[in-house]
């Protein structure tokens, strides 16, 4: 790892020009040796970001902490009813706040067993969101794949067992992120502060970036602009919200597959709104469409849940070694419908 | 049983405690002490002491290799290949050794060598820091011509595969123990048969009543010990001192000493805490050598540790296998004919065999084997925790199973039937009882989508002894005890059980001995390989205790008024046998020594009553270890998630001398096991060679998640073979699990999985659960 | 332990200071005492405690998070030392292994591990240790799930994990003064 100098940040405003760079694009040019300059960057929990530097994926003439910055760290209710998270709070905190818990369970799940409590000490619902993907090219210097400037993706036609089924066609990572999987079901805005002190408010959904729209960066953060906060919406009464995930194994390890379900049911059981999110499926959360508009009207009842998550899988376009992940998805999804609707009428 | 001069006859105890022992008579040399009694009578031996490097191990106080910082010290570092297969064309260190902080450059390959893989070593630098060895790395020019290659076992195997070896090239053979001998034909890429028959094979198909056949693959596992490999090298004008992480001191101060051309007696080999070994750390290495080459160069300490990339990628690994059996029986189970091919890889190197337990696990006349071996652009493979047995046992006790299951014949019922261990047998009936086999279902028979189910498999391993293993015991005149010897501890409590050792010789507490141990100032002892460190070290120990007990009761005797023979040392006294009341302690008995210390040394002697077969500095015992594990399992059928609810294991290891140590080691054998069937695999890149899972996060094991509920059980089980007549445990331990698992897999959803690991992707495709393309949804 | 030969500090200062162009002054009170060291910004934790401050109890087997091997408190909560800067422990409170008991004592986890050998090749041993010690500061009587959440990012090749568990049980229950534990 190359040396570089440390700063911290005392106001957003400093701590968003001291973002000279995005991650993305800093990973855009190959990493030089010889004095070139280099990016000046951000840095919360940082657990991805050593990870980057180490692995030389990343170089860095300086780098800017965001843990002095008042009021990230916090979790609030909105007058709205919702939940303002600050971006600097630990999945850790994250997991075991109380308003987490009682509202919005499925994140305190999604976040609870993620990596190590080592890991979630540190590492905070910014950096997690932003976290760039584990594809094993991606994170190996020896390959300049398309995601880093090079020419193609060496997992389509390579090891892709953990990879994507959906959107796969020009890159195939898929989002690292478990907690985005939940976000995007609950309709999670994420809030941006630039240097001259505007905020940007987006929808979770749309600040993340498929392939087809950039193949080079997960999201849209843009240069001179650090994440401040995730607001959730306030809940409708009785809505009932689901996360399963699936690993290889149940120690510190990247789901397989995991599923969020989020539901709003009138008092017949019929479902006025639903989302439903599948992580670890392609490059960003994918919103399983078809499911969605199967669901939206009907009893939920196993028949429901079976013909939902056959649909949700029916535009897969699977590799040649994660063919796998279609017939666990479609369980999970079903058993996630399934037990948002029992939690329902528990 | 002639006496000699040189041996009397003895009276040994024999068999298994718990259905009780026999009589044998053996002749053991005079210079030895009488047949050691059961655990049942005796002090130290056969309890749970703490290790002796425990403290130090909780506080952290404990020096690993990686821990040692010598005055003046460099950091090296190795470039390697970033190609599978390439010719060296140009190298130049001139840029990296004008580095301001570099002290050495080494070339390893010369331009024109063949790079046989990614990750093979290239040149070394040694620098003042981490960080400016690592900056010099990148100053090393050095230009690479691709090379045709190929990473895949059966692309390997096929004619106009691109050639990973020459004739000159090609390693002669392999005396491991794993079926590679010198001499063997070279086609291509595929070396081998080395064969194994007896009987009449043709004739034994012809007269079987029922023929099963399968075929079985393994994949590459990688050791993952937790301290990486690490070595420190001191190169003096007056001699060469090490310091390393490994297995084997005295065998690393040989190769040391024939590399670099120094008398044997110029070089020490010392081994601190080792922070796990599994086969890999069996010898010098190529970080080894490069390691000392900088410190010659640069004329200092250089340490190299390596990154877990590099360890992941070129530290050893369990060579893949595949392997097709048939098995030939009569209606009763009588096994009539078993025929073995197998083909596996080590890559670069030899050793990928399956062993020999299909020979030697169960009766049959009639037995016929083929091994190849089949080269790789890949790293070598090496030794690792019960090598060829491990997945050798994965092909055969599936296809026992299979059997079973053709003949209508419950496993243990046809395993009763031909497997003529008697040991083995209360294995069974043990573990049977534990696991609640009775409660079995026929294969597939739950409704619902988690179906669980019960398998068992058997383990088989050769006794190994080092024959050339030598300790040496002191007592002091202060009454303070210590045992010395090279063989060194990874982890596995080999000098808690010397120490216990000595202890009940002496008559005192495991605690009272210190133990000096991992350094070849010290007599040469065994290697921590092949599970025979125990079988081999402590027999010595004995022995040097006792030896140097008769010096002390000649001169404690006078004061006792008694001859020498009439003392015993016990509780800490050194009393007169028939009238206890006449005693010393042990510290006033040492008092009244005429020098300071006095002391005793002793070589393994041969096993009372010969050995089965003779090495060279080596022998296999008269019997072998082994044991019998059951597994029970839970399968997800529509996630194809497998989760391993119990295991029952069941082991023998002749005298148990430390019964929580020994737990400790089954519980990792199984543990290593269950992690090879469910989730261990090295994936190499297909289109680069490069290995995509060199880390601990990528490549998936078994963590504190997967660990089911363990029972051990342990045989106390006499043989009156040696001094103390304790075998080893780690190898016998590992080698049933994968094979248990697999059985217990297939009797919860009645279809077989014959590779591993036994994925979720494995699962659903064996449920025919995964839409071929084309007929998606 | 172990502090007695190393730079002590006299004064407070609680910032970074000093430094050259490459490094930093840090302060990190390391095991009780305040420890005063340069640092370049990019040195791990882990490196500074096992380099600069010659606590190599500290373990560092996989260097990327995976293995927890280099588990550390800092003010009292579990880290992985390898993926934290030692600038950001800059005013923190740190605890290794050489910290856990005072010299002459052993915390009652690690009396435990040695009662029920959770140790073999002992590389792991100090992080687990630290794991678990720091489950029992905040949860007195932790079942089986707790543990093993606790200890969920440890990876031992040797397989100590069932021993670890009883070991764990044992010293909470020592802990809280029941008699059978």
């Amino acid at each position: 790892m190359r040396n570089f100098t440390w700063g911290q940040a005392q106001t957003v405003m400093d701590a968003a020009a001291a973002a000279s760079v995005t991650v993305a694009d800093a990973m855009l040019s190959p990493p030089n040796t010889n004095g070139q300059a280099g990016a000046s960057i951000v840095k919360a929990g940082g657990i991805d970001l050593l990870d980057l530097l180490k692995e030389k994926l990343l170089t860095a003439d300086r780098i800017t902490s965001l843990k002095e910055l008042p009021g990230l760290d916090v979790i609030t209710r909105t007058e709205d009813g919702g939940l303002r998270i600050g971006a600097a709070v630990t999945l850790a905190n994250l997991a075991r706040s109380p308003l987490v818990l009682r509202h919005y369970p499925a994140l305190a799940n999604a976040t609870a067993h993620a990596a190590s409590p080592q890991i979630r000490n540190v590492a905070t619902l910014g950096g997690n969101l932003l976290q760039r993907p584990r594809c094993w090219y991606f994170r190996a210097a020896e390959y300049r794949c398309l995601r880093k400037g090079g020419g193609h993706c060496f997992a389509i036609h390579g090891e892709n067992q953990y990879h994507a089924i959906f959107d796969n066609q020009l890159c195939a990572i898929v989002h690292p992120s478990t907690a985005a999987t939940v976000l995007v079901a609950l309709g999670a805005i994420v809030e941006c502060a630039d240097a001259m002190g505007a905020a940007r408010r987006v929808r979770l959904e749309d600040f993340l970036v498929p392939p087809d729209e950039d193949v080079h960066r997960e999201n849209s953060l843009r240069a001179q602009e650090i994440l401040t906060a995730i607001e959730l919406p306030a809940l409708n009464p009785g809505t009932r919200m689901v996360h399963l995930k699936q690993g290889e194994t149940d120690s510190f390890d990247w789901p397989l597959a995991d599923v969020a379900i989020v539901f709003d049911l009138d008092a017949e059981r019929r479902c006025k709104r639903a989302a439903v999110i599948l992580g670890a499926a392609a490059p960003v959360p994918h919103r399983a469409k078809a499911a969605e508009a199967i669901l939206l009207g009907r009893i939920i009842d196993e028949e429901a849940a079976k013909d939902a998550a056959h649909a949700a899988l029916a535009d897969a376009t699977p590799l040649h070694k994660n063919g796998y992940k279609l017939p666990l998805f479609e369980t999970l999804i079903r058993r996630a419908i399934l037990r948002a609707a029992a939690d329902l009428h528990a | 049983m002639a006496e000699s001069e040189a041996s009397r006859t003895a009276t040994f105890a024999v068999g298994l405690a718990s259905t009780g022992l026999d009589e044998v008579e053996r002749q053991i040399p005079r210079d030895e002490p009488p047949p050691l009694p059961p655990n049942a009578e005796l002090a130290v031996i056969g309890k749970s002491v703490p290790r002796q490097d425990a403290f130090a191990k909780v506080t952290g106080a404990a020096l690993f290799t990686v821990d040692i910082n010598l005055p003046g010290m460099l950091h090296g570092r190795i470039l390697r290949s970033p190609l599978p297969h390439a010719r060296l064309r140009a190298l130049d260190l001139a840029a990296a050794a004008r580095h301001p902080g570099v002290r050495a450059v080494l070339p390893v390959a010369q331009p024109g060598d063949s790079l046989r893989y990614f990750g093979v070593p290239v040149a070394g630098v040694a620098a003042v820091s981490a960080q400016a060895a690592e900056e010099a790395l990148a100053l090393i020019h050095a230009g690479f011509e691709a090379l045709p290659f190929v990473v895949d076992l059966d692309k390997a195997r096929e004619p106009d595969a691109p050639p990973v070896h020459d004739s000159t090239s090609a390693p002669p053979g392999n005396s491991s123990g794993f079926p590679a001998p010198a001499g063997l034909p070279l086609n291509g890429n595929v070396r081998g048969p080395a064969l194994m028959q007896r009987g009449d094979v043709a004739r034994g198909f012809a007269e079987a009543e029922v023929i099963v056949e399968g075929a079985y693959s393994t994949k590459v596992q990688t050791h993952c010990c937790l301290e990486p490999h690490a070595i420190v090298a001191d190169w003096r004008e007056d001699g060469l001192t090490v310091f390393m992480s490994t297995q084997f001191t005295a065998g690393v101060r040989h190769e040391l000493a024939e590399a670099f051309g120094l008398p044997l007696a110029r070089v020490r080999v010392i081994a601190g805490a080792i922070g796990g070994g599994f086969g890999s750390k069996s010898s010098l290495g190529n970080y080894g050598r490069i390691a000392v080459g900088l410190s010659r160069a640069a004329k200092a300490p250089v340490r190299i540790v390596l990154e877990r990339q590099e360890e992941q990628m070129d530290a050893g690994n369990r060579p893949a296998t595949w392997q097709s059996l048939r098995l030939g029986a009569r209606k009763d189970g009588t096994l009539s004919a078993i025929s073995l091919l197998s083909y596996g890889t080590a890559g670069v190197t030899l050793g990928a065999g399956v062993g020999g337990i299909a020979a030697a696990l169960y009766t049959c006349p009639n037995f016929e084997s083929a091994q190849y071996d089949v080269f790789i652009n890949a790293a070598p493979g090496c030794a690792m925790r019960g090598p060829g047995n491990t997945p050798g046992a994965f092909g055969l006790e599936q296809a026992i199973d299979e059997l079973a299951g053709r003949l209508a014949l419950d496993p243990l019922a046809l395993r009763d039937r031909i497997d003529p261990s008697p040991v083995r047998r209360e294995e069974r009936r043990i573990g049977a009882a534990r696991i609640g086999w009775q409660r079995r279902h026929a294969p597939g028979a739950e409704s619902g989508p988690v179906k669980r189910g019960l398998g068992v498999a058997q383990s088989l391993w050769p006794a190994n002894v080092q024959t050339t293993a030598a300790c040496e015991v002191r007592i002091m005149r202060n009454g303070s005890v210590e045992v010395l010897s090279s063989v060194q501890d990874i982890g596995t409590g080999t000098g808690t059980v010397m120490a216990q050792t000595v202890a009940e010789v002496l008559g005192l507490r495991a605690q009272d001995i210190t133990v000096r141990i991992g350094d070849t100032d010290f007599p040469p002892g065994p290697p921590s390989y092949g599970s025979r460190a125990t079988a081999s070290i402590t027999p010595p120990a004995r022995v040097a205790a006792w030896r140097v007990l008769q010096t002390l009761f000649q001169e404690a005797a006078p004061f006792l008024g008694v001859a020498p023979e009439a003392l015993i040392a016990h509780g800490g006294r050194i009393l007169v046998a028939n009238n206890p009341g006449r005693f010393m302690l042990f510290g006033d008995a040492t008092a009244r020594l005429h020098t300071g210390k006095i002391s005793a040394a002793a070589t393994r002697s041969d096993d009372y009553g010969g050995f089965r077969r003779r090495m060279p500095d080596a022998a296999l015992a008269l019997q072998d270890l082994g044991g019998v594990q059951f597994a029970a399992v839970a399968v997800d059928t529509e996630t194809g998630i497998i989760r391993v609810e119990r295991v029952v294991a069941v082991q023998d290891c002749g005298r148990p001398l430390n019964p929580k140590q020994i737990e400790s080691q089954v519980h990792g054998g199984v543990l290593m096991g269950l992690s090879y069937a469910l989730f261990e695999e090295r994936l190499l890149d297909q289109h680069t060679g490069r290995m995509v899972n060199p880390d601990l996060e990528q490549y998936k094991l078994a963590r504190p998640r997967e660990v089911p509920d363990i029972e051990v059980v342990v045989l106390e089980e006499y043989r009156g073979q040696s001094a103390t007549d304790a075998y080893g445990i780690a190898e016998p331990a590992n080698i049933a699990t994968a094979p248990a698992i697999a059985n217990a897999v297939y009797n919860a959803i009645g279809v077989r999985l014959c590779a591993l690991p036994m994925t979720p992707a494995a699962v659903l495709a064996a449920l025919g659960k995964i839409p071929r393309r084309g007929e998606l949804p | 332990m172990a502090e007695a030969n190393t730079a002590v500090s006299e004064q407070n200062v609680p910032f970074a200071g000093a430094g050259t162009a490459e490094t930093v002054q840090l302060m990190v009170t390391v095991n009780g005492v305040d420890r005063i060291f340069d640092a370049e910004p990019r040195t791990t934790l882990a490196e500074a405690l096992r380099g600069t401050l010659g606590l190599t109890g500290t373990k560092i087997a996989c260097d990327r998070g995976s293995c927890c091997a280099c588990t550390v408190l800092r003010d009292g909560l579990p880290v992985c030392s390898c993926m934290m800067l030692a600038i950001e422990a800059n005013g923190h409170s740190i605890t290794t292994i050489e910290g856990l008991a005072a010299p002459t004592a052993l915390h009652p986890v690690q009396t435990a591990f040695i009662e029920h050998d959770a140790l073999q090749c002992g590389f792991c041993t100090p992080g687990l240790v630290m794991s678990c010690a720091a489950l029992l500061e905040h949860n007195a009587n932790p079942d089986q799930e707790a543990i093993l959440d606790a200890i969920s990012g440890h990876f031992c090749r040797c397989g100590t994990y069932p021993h670890v568990m009883t070991a764990t049980l044992a010293a909470a229950a020592k802990m809280r003064g029941d008699d059978n534990g």
